[in-house]
C-alpha cells in the first residue's frame, strides 16, 4: 500500500483508491437508506377509517348528560345521530346541568367513524347554549333495548381516537393516549375482535347499571381482554354493559 | 490528564461525508412518508404526525444499527477506516432523529390531557412487572438519555478532559443504548403491528451487529493467541526487512498491551499499539512525516519518545529494540510513556 493509500481524516487529500470506494458506498447508502424507508413504511400498519375533517360547524340538538355527555342531532346528511361531546383536547366537556335534556346550540368540529360519531366543542362548556327551536320528533324518546347476552374478546379504547382523532388510534403504541383519554373522562368504546385495524363494531363500553366505568378501568384500557356483559341498544348507538370484574386481560 | 485535543478543520472529505449523510438520511425519511402514503391512501392513511413519528424512529434505529457496524467492519478491512473517521457526525445525527421521534410522541400522545406530558409518558402505563404490555416507552426513554450523554461529550474537548479510559467506558454505553432500542421496538411495535415488517427488520438489524461484532471479536482473540516467541526475555518480532517500510508488524506479549513495531527506513522503534485518543490500533497506521500515525483518527506521535509533536501532549509507552543477524527483538517491558529510546538500525540495501 503507498502512502496515497492511507486515510487520514483531517488530511486535505482523500487517497485515491478510498475515493472510488466511498463513491460507490455513497451511493449504494443513499439508495438503501431509500430502499429500507419505503420498504417498512409500505408494510406498516394503517390507520383503516375515521376522521376529524377540522371544520368546526354549528350543530342543535337534544343534550342529555348520561351516560356521557351526548348531542342527539342530525348527522350531516340528515340522519338522527348520536354526538358524544368532547374538547377538543384529551378531556370531556361537561354538559351544564340547567340544559340537561333541552335542545341546545353547539359549536364544534365532527369526528366521525361510519355511524360513530363525536363532536369536539369549540369553548368548552360555555360553547353549550340554549337553542329556541323545538326538538324534532326524530330525536325524541330512544329507549334503551336489551339484546342478549355475549362474551366478546377485543380491545378497550377511547372512543374518540378510535373514531378518527387519532389514525390510527388503537394497540400499543396507541396505549398512553387511550389511557390519557380515559383519565379525561372521555367515553370507552370496545373493540371487538383480535385485530381492531380490521375495523369491526365497537360498542359503547359502559359498567353493568349502564354507567361510565371511571378510572378504575385504566390497567385494562388498550390491551386485548376479554369480557362478559350484556348488548344493550340505544337509538344508533350499541353498547357493552360489563362489570369490572366480568372483564379480563387475555 | 491531557488538556490539548486537536482542533480539527473541515476538510473536503468532511464535507462529502455529511452530505452523504444527510442525504441518507433525508432519502429515508421521504421514501418513508412517500411509500406510506401511496399504500395507504384517503382513509387509510395514518395521520401525519403519526408518519413522522414512525419515520423518525424508524431512521433512527436504522442509523444506529449502520453506526454499530462500522467499527467491526473497520476492524476487518482498513476500506472502512473513513467512516470510523466521522462516526461522530453519524451518532449526534441519530441523536437527533431519536430526539425529534420522542418530542413527537410526547406532543401528541402524552400531550393535550389532563396530566403533565411527562408525568403520562411514566403512569400511563404502570405494568412494569409485565413482559407481554411492558411500558416500552420507558425503554426509548433511557436509550434516548444515553445517547444525549453521548452526543453531548461526543467532541474531543471531553475525550481529552476525561481521559480516555472514562470516555470510552462512558461511550460503550451505546450499546446499552441499542439493546434498550432493539427492547423498545419489540415490546412496542412488533407487538402493535399485524405484520411482520418491524419483527424482521429488528431481527436483521439485531442480527448484523451481534454477527459483525462476533467475527470482528474472533479475529482479535485469534491474534492474542499467537503469541510472540520469546528468547532470554525479549520477544522475536522477525526479519527486520519483512517489515514494510513506514509501516509495523503487532506483536503480543505475554502480559500487557499489544506492541507496535515500526520500520522508518534503517530505523526499528518499538511502541505502545494502543492510542492514547480512543484506543486505536497504532500498529495498523504508517508513519507519515515522522510520526506514527493512528489508523482511526490520525492522531501522531514520534516513534522515538512516544510523544506526540507540540502543541499536542498525548504521550505512549515506548519499548527497547534490538536487532540480531537481521532479525528485530522486543522488549516486553514498556517504559514510561515519553520515554525516548535510540533505534536498532537495520542495513537496508538501496538497489
Ligand atoms: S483512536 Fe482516535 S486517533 Fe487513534
Amino acid at each position: 500500500m503507498s502512502k496515497e493509500d492511507f486515510f487520514i481524516g483531517w488530511s486535505a487529500q482523500t487517497p485515491r483508491v478510498d475515493r472510488r470506494f466511498m463513491l460507490a458506498a455513497s451511493a449504494g447508502l443513499i439508495a438503501s437508506a431509500a430502499g429500507a424507508g419505503a420498504l417498512m413504511a409500505s408494510a406498516h400498519d394503517s390507520a383503516v377509517g375515521g376522521r376529524w375533517d377540522g371544520v368546526v360547524r354549528d350543530w342543535t340538538g337534544l343534550l342529555l348528560s348520561e351516560p356521557y355527555p351526548l348531542l342527539r342531532t342530525l348527522d350531516l346528511d340528515g340522519t338522527p345521530r348520536t354526538a358524544f361531546l368532547a374538547t377538543s383536547r384529551k378531556t370531556a366537556v361537561r354538559a351544564p346541568a340547567h340544559l340537561d335534556g333541552a335542545f341546545v346550540r353547539v359549536r364544534a368540529g365532527l369526528i366521525a367513524r361510519d355511524n360513530h360519531a363525536m363532536l369536539a366543542v369549540a369553548d368548552g362548556e360555555a360553547g353549550i347554549v340554549a337553542d329556541a327551536a323545538a326538538a324534532p320528533a326524530s330525536l325524541l324518546d330512544w329507549p334503551a333495548v336489551a339484546a342478549g347476552d355475549v362474551m366478546l374478546t377485543g380491545e378497550i379504547l377511547d372512543a374518540k381516537c378510535w373514531f378518527g382523532a387519532m389514525r390510527p388510534g388503537f394497540g400499543r403504541t396507541h396505549k398512553a393516549c387511550a389511557a390519557l383519554c380515559t383519565r379525561g373522562g372521555l367515553p370507552l368504546a370496545f373493540c371487538v375482535g383480535s385485530v381492531c385495524s380490521l375495523g369491526g363494531e365497537a360498542p359503547l363500553l359502559l359498567d353493568a347499571g349502564g354507567r361510565p366505568h371511571g378510572r378504575a378501568i385504566l390497567p385494562l384500557v388498550a390491551d386485548p381482554v376479554v369480557l362478559r356483559g350484556r348488548l344493550v341498544q340505544v337509538g344508533d348507538v350499541q353498547q357493552i354493559r360489563a362489570d369490572l370484574g366480568a372483564i379480563h386481560r387475555l | 490528564m491531557a488538556h490539548g485535543y486537536r482542533v480539527v478543520q473541515w476538510t473536503p472529505f468532511k464535507r462529502a461525508f455529511d452530505s452523504v449523510l444527510l442525504l441518507s438520511v433525508a432519502a429515508f425519511l421521504i421514501a418513508f412518508i412517500a411509500a406510506s402514503l401511496a399504500a395507504f391512501p384517503g382513509e387509510r392513511a395514518v395521520s401525519a404526525i403519526q408518519l413522522l413519528i414512525r419515520a423518525f424512529g424508524a431512521c433512527a434505529f436504522a442509523l444506529l444499527t449502520l453506526i454499530l457496524m462500522i467499527g467491526p467492519l473497520a476492524r476487518m478491512s482498513p476500506r472502512f477506516l473513513p467512516l470510523l473517521y466521522n462516526r461522530r457526525h453519524l451518532g449526534v445525527t441519530c441523536f437527533l432523529l431519536a430526539l425529534a421521534h420522542a418530542g413527537l410522541v410526547l406532543v401528541w400522545y402524552h400531550g393535550f390531557g389532563a396530566i403533565n406530558p411527562l408525568v403520562s409518558l411514566l403512569v400511563s402505563n404502570p405494568r412494569y412487572a409485565a413482559i407481554v404490555g411492558f411500558p416500552f416507552e420507558s425503554l426509548g426513554l433511557v436509550a434516548l438519555l444515553i445517547l444525549f450523554v453521548m452526543a453531548a461529550t461526543s467532541h474531543d474537548f471531553w475525550n481529552a478532559v476525561l481521559g480516555p479510559r472514562l470516555w470510552k467506558a462512558l461511550h460503550m454505553g451505546v450499546y446499552w443504548a441499542y439493546a434498550l432500542i432493539v427492547a423498545h421496538i419489540v415490546l412496542g411495535a412488533v407487538q402493535g403491528e399485524k405484520g411482520p415488517i418491524y419483527a424482521i427488520v429488528v431481527g436483521v438489524g439485531a442480527a448484523l451487529v451481534v454477527g459483525l461484532h462476533w467475527l470482528a471479536g474472533a479475529r482479535e482473540v485469534r491474534a492474542d493467541a499467537t503469541l510472540a516467541p520469546e528468547e532470554e526475555g525479549w520477544l522475536r518480532v522477525g526479519p527486520a526487512l519483512e517489515i514494510p517500510d513506514q509501516r509495523a508488524r503487532i506483536v503480543t506479549p505475554a502480559a500487557g498491551e499489544r506492541i507496535a513495531v515500526f520500520r522508518d527506513g534503517a530505523k526499528i522503534y518499538a511502541v505502545s499499539n494502543v492510542c492514547r485518543h480512543q484506543g486505536g490500533p497504532l500498529g495498523e497506521g504508517r508513519i507519515v512525516d515522522g510520526c506514527v500515525t493512528c489508523p482511526w483518527h490520525g492522531f501522531q506521535y514520534r516513534p522515538q519518545d512516544g510523544c506526540a509533536p507540540s502543541p499536542f501532549t498525548e504521550k505512549i509507552a515506548t519499548y527497547r529494540t534490538r536487532i540480531e543477524a537481521g532479525v528485530v527483538f522486543v522488549h516486553p517491558t514498556p517504559e514510561a510513556p515519553g520515554t525516548s529510546i535510540a533505534p536498532s538500525l537495520v542495513e537496508v540495501s538501496t538497489p
